[in-house]
Protein backbone atom coordinates (compact mmCIF):
# COMPACT_ATOMS: atom_id res chain seq x y z
CA UNK A 1 0.00 0.00 0.00
CA UNK A 2 1.16 3.55 -0.94
CA UNK A 3 1.74 6.27 1.63
CA UNK A 4 -0.63 8.25 0.41
CA UNK A 5 -3.23 5.99 0.64
CA UNK A 6 -2.39 4.33 4.14
CA UNK A 7 -1.96 8.74 5.44
CA UNK A 8 -6.04 8.85 3.94
CA UNK A 9 -7.11 5.65 5.59
CA UNK A 10 -5.38 6.67 9.12
CA UNK A 11 -6.74 10.42 8.58
CA UNK A 12 -10.23 8.65 7.77
CA UNK A 13 -9.95 6.33 10.83
CA UNK A 14 -9.21 9.16 13.20
CA UNK A 15 -12.35 10.62 12.13
CA UNK A 16 -10.51 13.93 10.65
CA UNK A 17 -12.15 13.46 7.18
CA UNK A 18 -15.13 11.76 6.34
CA UNK A 19 -16.13 8.39 4.44
CA UNK A 20 -17.13 10.36 0.99
CA UNK A 21 -13.87 12.77 0.98
CA UNK A 22 -11.67 9.67 1.67
CA UNK A 23 -13.24 8.28 -1.45
CA UNK A 24 -12.44 11.42 -3.53
CA UNK A 25 -9.03 11.27 -2.05
CA UNK A 26 -8.45 7.84 -2.81
CA UNK A 27 -9.88 8.32 -6.24
CA UNK A 28 -6.93 11.27 -6.56
CA UNK A 29 -4.74 8.83 -5.73
CA UNK A 30 -5.32 6.18 -7.84
CA UNK A 31 -5.64 7.92 -10.91
CA UNK A 32 -3.13 7.23 -13.14
CA UNK A 33 -2.82 11.42 -13.63
CA UNK A 34 -2.32 12.46 -10.22
CA UNK A 35 1.46 9.76 -10.47
CA UNK A 36 2.98 13.78 -11.07
CA UNK A 37 3.08 15.09 -14.68
CA UNK A 38 6.22 14.48 -16.44
CA UNK A 39 6.60 17.79 -18.29
CA UNK A 40 5.01 20.46 -16.84
CA UNK A 41 2.78 21.35 -19.43
CA UNK A 42 1.15 18.06 -19.23
CA UNK A 43 -0.80 18.61 -16.34
CA UNK A 44 -4.04 16.69 -15.03
CA UNK A 45 -7.09 17.30 -17.00
CA UNK A 46 -6.14 20.01 -19.39
CA UNK A 47 -5.86 19.06 -22.86
CA UNK A 48 -7.02 22.33 -24.55
CA UNK A 49 -7.13 26.15 -24.37
CA UNK A 50 -10.90 27.62 -25.15
CA UNK A 51 -11.95 30.61 -26.47
CA UNK A 52 -15.52 31.73 -25.97
CA UNK A 53 -17.02 34.76 -27.25
CA UNK A 54 -20.53 34.95 -27.00
CA UNK A 55 -23.09 38.00 -27.61
CA UNK A 56 -23.98 39.73 -24.87
CA UNK A 57 -27.32 41.96 -24.39
CA UNK A 58 -25.59 44.93 -25.90
CA UNK A 59 -23.96 42.97 -29.20
CA UNK A 60 -25.88 44.27 -32.18
CA UNK A 61 -23.88 41.61 -34.46
CA UNK A 62 -24.19 38.59 -32.05
CA UNK A 63 -20.79 37.66 -33.28
CA UNK A 64 -19.81 34.62 -31.79
CA UNK A 65 -16.40 32.66 -31.37
CA UNK A 66 -15.80 29.20 -30.16
CA UNK A 67 -12.10 28.08 -30.42
CA UNK A 68 -11.06 24.59 -29.06
CA UNK A 69 -7.20 24.68 -29.64
CA UNK A 70 -5.02 21.22 -28.08
CA UNK A 71 -2.18 22.24 -26.30
CA UNK A 72 0.19 19.55 -27.95
CA UNK A 73 -0.60 21.17 -30.81
CA UNK A 74 0.29 25.33 -29.56
CA UNK A 75 3.74 23.53 -28.64
CA UNK A 76 3.98 21.89 -32.04
CA UNK A 77 3.08 25.27 -33.68
CA UNK A 78 5.89 27.13 -31.61
CA UNK A 79 8.35 25.32 -33.21
CA UNK A 80 7.15 26.63 -36.48
CA UNK A 81 8.36 29.61 -34.74
CA UNK A 82 12.42 29.20 -36.46
CA UNK A 83 11.38 29.55 -40.00
CA UNK A 84 10.21 33.31 -39.11
CA UNK A 85 12.85 34.64 -41.26
CA UNK A 86 14.80 37.87 -40.17
CA UNK A 87 13.35 40.55 -42.25
CA UNK A 88 9.56 39.13 -41.10
CA UNK A 89 10.95 39.69 -37.06
CA UNK A 90 12.24 43.05 -37.43
CA UNK A 91 8.77 43.62 -39.10
CA UNK A 92 6.47 42.11 -36.01
CA UNK A 93 9.08 44.08 -33.98
CA UNK A 94 8.42 47.59 -35.83
CA UNK A 95 4.34 46.36 -35.50
CA UNK A 96 4.29 46.00 -31.83
CA UNK A 97 6.66 49.47 -30.99
CA UNK A 98 3.79 50.95 -32.99
CA UNK A 99 1.19 49.84 -30.25
CA UNK A 100 3.29 50.69 -27.60
CA UNK A 101 4.77 47.32 -26.73
CA UNK A 102 8.68 47.40 -26.85
CA UNK A 103 9.81 43.37 -27.62
CA UNK A 104 12.49 42.37 -29.91
CA UNK A 105 10.88 38.99 -31.26
CA UNK A 106 14.45 37.53 -31.99
CA UNK A 107 15.35 37.19 -28.30
CA UNK A 108 12.64 34.97 -27.66
CA UNK A 109 14.24 31.42 -27.12
CA UNK A 110 11.95 28.20 -27.54
CA UNK A 111 12.40 27.57 -24.05
CA UNK A 112 10.61 31.35 -22.88
CA UNK A 113 8.09 29.75 -25.36
CA UNK A 114 7.78 26.39 -23.80
CA UNK A 115 7.21 27.66 -20.30
CA UNK A 116 4.71 30.46 -21.53
CA UNK A 117 2.62 27.58 -23.15
CA UNK A 118 3.24 25.50 -19.91
CA UNK A 119 1.60 28.20 -17.54
CA UNK A 120 -1.25 28.65 -19.30
CA UNK A 121 -2.71 26.10 -17.80
CA UNK A 122 -3.30 28.46 -15.16
CA UNK A 123 -4.61 30.85 -17.36
CA UNK A 124 -8.62 32.03 -17.12
CA UNK A 125 -9.97 35.38 -18.48
CA UNK A 126 -13.26 36.44 -17.65
CA UNK A 127 -14.85 39.87 -19.72
CA UNK A 128 -18.09 40.53 -19.84
CA UNK A 129 -19.25 43.89 -21.72
CA UNK A 130 -21.06 43.83 -25.36
CA UNK A 131 -19.83 40.28 -25.61
CA UNK A 132 -18.97 37.64 -23.01
CA UNK A 133 -15.35 36.61 -23.49
CA UNK A 134 -13.89 33.64 -21.90
CA UNK A 135 -10.45 31.90 -21.89
CA UNK A 136 -9.76 28.74 -20.13
CA UNK A 137 -8.13 25.56 -20.23
CA UNK A 138 -10.04 22.05 -20.14
CA UNK B 1 -3.60 10.27 -32.70
CA UNK B 2 -3.77 11.59 -36.33
CA UNK B 3 -7.26 13.38 -37.59
CA UNK B 4 -9.00 11.05 -39.39
CA UNK B 5 -11.90 13.14 -40.30
CA UNK B 6 -12.27 16.98 -40.71
CA UNK B 7 -15.69 18.49 -40.86
CA UNK B 8 -16.44 21.95 -42.07
CA UNK B 9 -19.83 24.02 -42.48
CA UNK B 10 -20.25 27.40 -44.03
CA UNK B 11 -23.22 29.62 -43.65
CA UNK B 12 -23.85 32.57 -45.35
CA UNK B 13 -27.63 34.50 -45.40
CA UNK B 14 -29.51 34.05 -48.41
CA UNK B 15 -27.08 31.24 -49.36
CA UNK B 16 -27.59 27.43 -49.31
CA UNK B 17 -25.45 26.24 -46.74
CA UNK B 18 -22.01 24.06 -47.11
CA UNK B 19 -21.34 20.67 -45.35
CA UNK B 20 -18.34 19.14 -46.01
CA UNK B 21 -17.01 15.74 -44.20
CA UNK B 22 -14.02 14.93 -45.57
CA UNK B 23 -11.90 11.96 -44.55
CA UNK B 24 -8.35 14.13 -44.15
CA UNK B 25 -6.84 10.81 -43.72
CA UNK B 26 -6.53 10.31 -47.36
CA UNK B 27 -4.59 13.66 -47.96
CA UNK B 28 -2.17 12.89 -45.20
CA UNK B 29 -1.25 9.77 -47.01
CA UNK B 30 -0.82 11.24 -50.09
CA UNK B 31 1.42 14.16 -48.06
CA UNK B 32 3.51 11.68 -46.79
CA UNK B 33 4.04 9.35 -50.20
CA UNK B 34 5.05 13.25 -51.25
CA UNK B 35 7.08 14.06 -48.67
CA UNK B 36 8.89 10.17 -48.74
CA UNK B 37 9.63 11.12 -52.44
CA UNK B 38 10.79 14.43 -52.02
CA UNK B 39 13.08 13.76 -48.37
CA UNK B 40 16.13 12.80 -50.48
CA UNK B 41 16.26 16.32 -52.39
CA UNK B 42 15.51 17.79 -49.02
CA UNK B 43 18.64 15.67 -47.42
CA UNK B 44 20.93 17.26 -50.07
CA UNK B 45 20.00 20.03 -49.85
CA UNK B 46 20.14 20.34 -46.35
CA UNK B 47 23.50 19.33 -46.70
CA UNK B 48 24.35 22.13 -48.91
CA UNK B 49 23.20 24.43 -47.19
CA UNK B 50 24.00 23.43 -43.57
CA UNK B 51 26.64 25.52 -42.94
CA UNK B 52 25.44 29.44 -44.05
CA UNK B 53 21.81 28.54 -45.10
CA UNK B 54 18.73 27.06 -44.26
CA UNK B 55 20.33 23.28 -43.79
CA UNK B 56 19.12 22.91 -40.34
CA UNK B 57 15.74 24.13 -40.84
CA UNK B 58 15.17 21.95 -43.69
CA UNK B 59 16.31 18.87 -41.95
CA UNK B 60 14.03 19.79 -38.58
CA UNK B 61 11.06 20.79 -41.03
CA UNK B 62 9.52 16.79 -41.32
CA UNK B 63 9.59 16.10 -37.40
CA UNK B 64 7.71 19.36 -36.38
CA UNK B 65 5.75 18.89 -39.67
CA UNK B 66 4.46 15.01 -38.53
CA UNK B 67 3.97 16.89 -35.02
CA UNK B 68 1.80 19.19 -36.00
CA UNK B 69 -0.44 16.79 -37.99
CA UNK B 70 -0.76 14.06 -35.54
CA UNK B 71 -1.60 17.10 -32.67
CA UNK B 72 -4.69 18.89 -35.03
CA UNK B 73 -7.19 15.93 -33.72
CA UNK B 74 -9.49 17.78 -31.36
CA UNK B 75 -8.89 21.45 -33.07
CA UNK B 76 -12.14 23.04 -33.56
CA UNK B 77 -12.55 26.61 -34.57
CA UNK B 78 -16.30 27.64 -34.64
CA UNK B 79 -17.14 31.48 -35.61
CA UNK B 80 -20.32 33.11 -36.34
CA UNK B 81 -22.76 36.02 -36.14
CA UNK B 82 -26.46 36.04 -37.46
CA UNK B 83 -25.83 36.24 -41.18
CA UNK B 84 -23.02 34.11 -41.54
CA UNK B 85 -20.77 31.11 -39.78
CA UNK B 86 -17.77 28.78 -40.52
CA UNK B 87 -16.93 25.91 -38.14
CA UNK B 88 -14.00 23.76 -38.96
CA UNK B 89 -13.52 20.62 -36.76
CA UNK B 90 -10.57 18.05 -36.74
CA UNK B 91 -11.21 14.49 -34.98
Amino acid sequence: MSDERRKILDMLAQGKITAEEAEKLLAAVASPDSSGPEDSSAKPGFKYLRVLIEPGPGSETKDRVNVRVPFKLIRAGLKWAAFIPQTAQKQVNDALKEKGIEMDFSKIKPEDLEELVSHLNDLRVDVEGKEKIRIFCE
Amino acid sequence: MIPMIMKMRVYEEGKRPFRFFFPVILIWIIVAALMIVLLPLVLIAALVTWRNGPGKLLLISYPIFFTALFQLSGLHIEIGNLKRELLIHFE
